[in-house]
Order: structure tokens, then sequence, then C-alpha cells
């Protein structure tokens, strides 16, 4: 609890402790190797910042690593500030050797084994402003504009090949777009049934509200009935300068 | 260049008669006429089916008669003298044609042709993305002399230190094999277990990818009681009639362990710690590295990382075994020999008593079985269930 473990590091003066009080009956067989190749020693921390003089406040991160740092990082983040997308790109991150980048020349922005991305404008950026001595915001137009370049030959590329593709016989099937319109479509065919359905449910039940006894004499009125109310109602319609005629309105609009 | 290459690749298979007909289409810089070339194909058909009318009644008494199978064999091998001559001829003219692929990184190389630590370098280390840490908010304050800097809130392991630390844990594996020690290599991750039995397959020593049961050390007599133990001499030769002897003899313990993922196998370590046994560990940037005896400063979440690491320590325990081997030949014993045992009297193994009496060197956990790439476990689970069979298994590793 707290405490460090130190046995795994001392295992052979534990050995050699077991042997000279006799509780084993030999040395085990690591005993001289251990001693040859020693464990390093643990628990040491390097300091990795200059104390600050005495009297100030206290230097509390001394021995904390140090942030790496390299003057690629801010082309880095204006390129892909500007242009987030590039980052939702896939990337092959495997390294081959570990010297990939050896052989990679600046000079121009394609290179043999690497892909067109971000990182190439950023390279190319650093290049033109370490060998043409160019300003930062000159060699990022240039390095852009190339990149822009390479992209829509890239785009040029592909169509070629499908247009050739299609022409010897080849078929890519459905694209995106199509198949989320199919999708789209069953949905609403889908949804159309639904509604129906609910619709039909809708009218059942205000049909079920309205059914029992109830009596017909206020919804519908047999023909003397009628006649006797038209006449009634026509009666007490003004037909006068404030009042207007009612031109049957009584029987047209119960 | 793609018909190139197509033409270049697909010249072999092509038939005999009209095969350069179709690569000088191809390679040819002026062009045909449509026509031309339509006539061109028309002949082709024409010549295909003559081919196939020629062929086809000489085939069928030659199948349907035993008597002349000799001339028909004669026949397919001197076409195929002629296929191959032409395959030479064009190879060496358009061999050269297409495209170089590059060398370039192959997955299964670290596990059939696994680095020695002479191959060890940064390059290889950083392209196994040994160097990558993990947050920072996750690091442990010990470790702070492996950690050579931050990156984008992940600590990165300094690879300098981590390369001369593997060197060191090399030596330590060879040197324990060249005494003939047993060495166990542990990495119960997903993904590790190739890389364990292959270390262990190199370095002649035990491996465990699953899990390590609790008290296997501290509890051996009862976890391993019932496994076999057998008695070889200096070359790895066993040497039978020692089961009484063996049946009252205590269980075996490793020597050195290997352990590529600390923080899942505390129970391991500690074990180890209170038996004295030294370990090696792969320490990331979140374990604690007084766990283990010989750290190895890396990335343990790498597989590629975890295949180097082992390879290297399984090619270290491969050349210490040779050496012990080689030392065995001269008649040189690298280790002190097992105690307590007495050659058995047997009629059958007269003329070998003697010499195996001095040969008689240690016990070994060893089991036929667990050379073919069977784990530990499993094996330990079937002799606990076979309590009840007469068989007795000592020691399995």
């Amino acid at each position: 609890m707290g405490r460090y473990d130190f046995r795994p590091l001392r295992v052979r003066q534990t050995a050699k402790a077991l042997f000279d009080a006799k509780r084993v009956p030999h040395l085990p067989q690591w005993y001289a190797v251990v001693g040859d190749i020693p464990p390093g020693e643990t628990l040491a921390r390097p300091v990795q910042r200059a104390p600050r003089p005495r009297g100030t406040k206290k230097a509390s991160r001394i021995f904390q690593p140090l942030p790496i740092q390299y003057p690629e990082d801010k082309l880095r983040s204006d390129f892909f500030g500007d242009h987030p997308w590039e980052l939702a790109r896939p990337r092959l991150i495997v390294e081959n050797s570990g010297n990939d980048s050896r052989g990679q020349d600046w000079s121009k922005i394609v290179q043999p084994g690497k892909q067109l991305d971000g990182e190439s404008v950023v390279q190319r950026q650093m290049w033109l402003m370490r060998h043409q001595a160019m300003s930062k915001p000159a060699a990022y137009d240039l390095a852009r504009r190339e990149f822009y370049q390479h992209r829509h030959l890239e785009d040029i590329r592909r169509r070629v090949a499908k247009e050739e593709a299609l022409h010897v016989g080849a078929y890519f099937g459905k694209g995106p777009l199509a198949i989320g319109m199919e999708l789209e479509d069953r949905s609403w065919e889908k949804w159309k049934i639904w509604a129906a359905k609910q619709v039909e449910q809708e009218q059942n039940m205000r049909a079920q509200m309205f059914t029992g006894p109830q009596d017909n004499d206020g919804d519908e009125l047999t023909e003397p009935e009628l006649d006797a109310a038209v006449e009634e109602v026509q009666g007490s319609v003004p037909d006068s300068k404030a009042g207007q005629l009612a031109m049957g309105g009584a029987a047209v609009h119960p | 260049m793609i018909i190139r290459s197509l033409a270049a690749r697909t010249c072999r298979a092509l038939p005999r008669g009209s095969s350069l007909q179709p690569l000088r289409r191809f390679l040819s810089t002026d062009i045909d006429s449509i026509e031309s070339s339509a006539d061109n194909s028309f002949k082709q058909l024409g010549s295909l089916e003559a081919q196939l009318n020629a062929q086809v009644p000489q085939q069928v008494p030659s199948a349907s008669s035993e008597t002349q199978a000799s001339s028909p064999a004669a026949q397919t091998s001197e076409s195929v003298a002629e296929q191959y001559h032409l395959y030479k001829q064009q190879q060496q003219q358009l061999g050269h044609l297409g495209t170089e692929i590059s060398q370039h990184y192959q997955p299964h190389t670290l596990l059939n042709n696994p680095p020695s630590a002479a191959d060890v370098t940064l390059e290889l280390l950083l392209a196994s993305e040994a160097h990558q840490g993990h947050a920072t908010s996750l690091w442990n304050p010990a470790n702070a002399r492996y950690i050579h800097g931050i990156r984008q809130g992940v600590h990165i392991i300094s690879l300098e230190v981590t390369a001369a630390h593997l060197r060191r844990a090399a030596k330590v594996v060879q040197e324990v094999s060249k005494q003939g020690g047993m060495v166990l290599f542990v990495g119960t991750r997903d993904g590790q277990d190739r890389a364990v039995v292959r270390a262990a397959e190199l370095a002649r020593g035990y491996h465990l990818f699953e899990r390590w049961i609790p008290g296997s050390i501290t509890n051996g007599q009862q976890i391993l009681g019932k496994c076999r133990m057998k008695v070889v001499n200096e070359k790895d030769e066993e040497i039978v009639g020692f089961e009484e002897q063996l049946d009252e003899r205590s269980v075996l313990r490793p020597d050195l362990v290997v352990c590529l993922n600390p923080p899942e196998n505390y129970v391991l370590l500690h074990e180890c710690a209170l038996n004295n046994i030294p370990t090696i560990g792969v320490i990331d940037t979140n374990a604690d590295p007084t766990w283990v005896t010989y750290p190895i400063p890396a990335n343990d979440d790498s597989i590629r990382c975890i295949q180097v690491i082992a390879g290297v320590l399984g090619r270290a325990g491969e050349l210490g075994q040779k050496q012990r081997f080689d030392a065995a030949a001269k008649g040189v014993i690298t280790y002190r020999p097992a105690k307590d045992l007495t050659m058995p009297e047997q009629d059958t193994s007269k003329d070998k008593a003697p010499k195996a009496k001095v040969d008689l060197s240690r016990t070994f956990m060893k089991d036929g079985g667990l050379e073919d790439a069977d784990e530990l476990e499993g094996k330990l689970d079937e002799a606990n269930n076979r309590e009840g069979s007469g068989r007795r298994i000592k020691v399995v590793a």
C-alpha cells in the first residue's frame, strides 16, 4: 500500500542471503548471470527543467517530461485548419522500415510510395521556405496550388479509369446515392402503409365513440319536418334594410 | 505500362505457336489499322482452331492405348522444356519491364524470421511503434527516465533506452538459456499468442498465452502436481526409468519469466518476486517498473512491437541453447546437474547406464505435446481433470 516492492530488483541479494543462511542448498543457476548483467537503477527521475531560483514559487514541474515540438507543427495546424475535411480521408500510417521519409525529395510535391495528402503540402512548404527562401504565405500558396492541381488530376484519372472499365464491360453496382434512395423509398412505402392503418384506426375509434343510443332527430330531418323548419326560419329572417335575404339559407346551411 | 507488364506476366501461359504474336502487337510502336487487327484476330482464331483440331485426334489414341505411353510422355517433356526455354528467353527480353516492388513491411516476417538482438535498430523500433506511450494523465512517474517527451498529449518513450534495455534483456535470456534454465514466456493479451509461442519455440522454453493460474508457483504442488516431469541428458534426450524418484520431487519452477503485459499479470510477477525468480517485462508508461527485474520500456499495446521484442528474446534464447548444445557436443556441461537422483538399475539400458549417470543433468519440465504449440493451461486443466486415471503426470510447463 503505497510502498514500493523492490524484491524483483533484489533477486540476487536475496538468493545470496538465502544461501548464506543455509535456507537453500545452492545458489540458483542465474546467480552469476544476474551478477554480470545487473538490473538498471529504478525510480530515478532526470531533471527536465532548470529549477527556479530560490525564494520564488515552488518548482513543481522539474521532473515532468517536456513537450516535443517541430517547426512543421504550426504549418500543419494552419493547413488542416483551412482544409478540415482532409482529416477525414483515410490515411496509411504503417511504416515500412522506419526510414520511409529518408528517400523523399520535396522539390516535388508527389513522392513515390507516399500518398498525396496534407502532410505533402506541409513538407513541400517547409522545403520551399528552406531551400528557396520563400515567405511562409507564398510557400503555402504555391504548395497548396500544386496540391489542388494534383488532386484534380487524381480525379480525372479516376474518372477515366472508370470510363475505361465500363467500356470494357465492368459494372460497379449501385452507388451510395442509389442505395440511399432505395432505402428511403422502402421506408416511405412502409410509412404509407402504417399511416393508412393509423387513419383507419382513428376513423374506427371515432365511429365507435358515436355509436350507442343516439337520436337521429338532431341530425336528419324527415321531409315534412324540414319543410316546416325552413318555413319557420324563413319567416324569422328579416327582409329589411339592416338584414339580408335568407335565400333558402336555413335549408342550405343548417 | 499496364499492358506491357500484363504481357510480360502472361507470356508463360500463352500457347506455343502464337505466343510471340500478341506480344509483338502489344509492343509494336506503329499502330495497325482496325481492319488489319481484326484480320489478325481472325487468323489467330483460325490457328487456334487448327491447333485444337490437330491435337484432339492425336491425344485420343494415346489416352486409350497403354502401349504408347512412352511417346506422349516424351512429347510433353519436350514441350515443357521448350516452354521453359521460351519463358527464359522472354524473361530475359521483357523481365526488366514493368514496375519493381520495393521493400515493404510484411507482417508475417516478424514471426517467421524474427530479428536478433544485433538487428535491433531505432528505425525498427520506431516502425513497430515502440515509442508510443499512454496519455500523459495515465503515466507512472517511475517511468520518467524512459520518457523522451510529450507529443499531442501522449508520452513518447525514448527509443535509445528501449534498445539498450532490450539488448540487456536479450543477453539475460541468452545466458540463462545457456545455463539450461527454464524460460517462461507469458503474453496473455489478445494477439500476443503467436509471438509468445514462437519465442518459446525458438528458445526451447515454455509459453503461456491464456491465463496465469494464481498459485502455480506458490502453490505449485497442488496445481501442477499431476503434470509429467522427465529427466533428460545434456542433449535434451529423455532418460527413462526415473518415474518413481520423480514422484516425490517438488514441482519445478521457471528460472526466468518474460512477461509481455505486466499490468495484467501482477499475480504472476508477485509470485515470482516471492519466490526469488528474475523477471523481464515490457513496461509501458502506465506500468510499474518495480514489478519486474529487467524492464523493457516499450509500447505493449502494439502487436508489432510485441512481436519484435518477443522475437529478439526468442532469438537470444535460441543462441543460448545453441551454445549449450555446442558445449555438450564437446563434453562440457554448462549447468549444475540435478541432485538426489540415482541411476535406475535396468537390464536393457546396461550399456547406457554409466554414461547417463555422468550426463544425468537436470530435471526438465517438458512434455512432447507442448512443443507442438499446445498451451500450458489446457494441459493443466486436462491433468487436473484426469485425477482418477492411473497415469501420473508430474510437471508440465
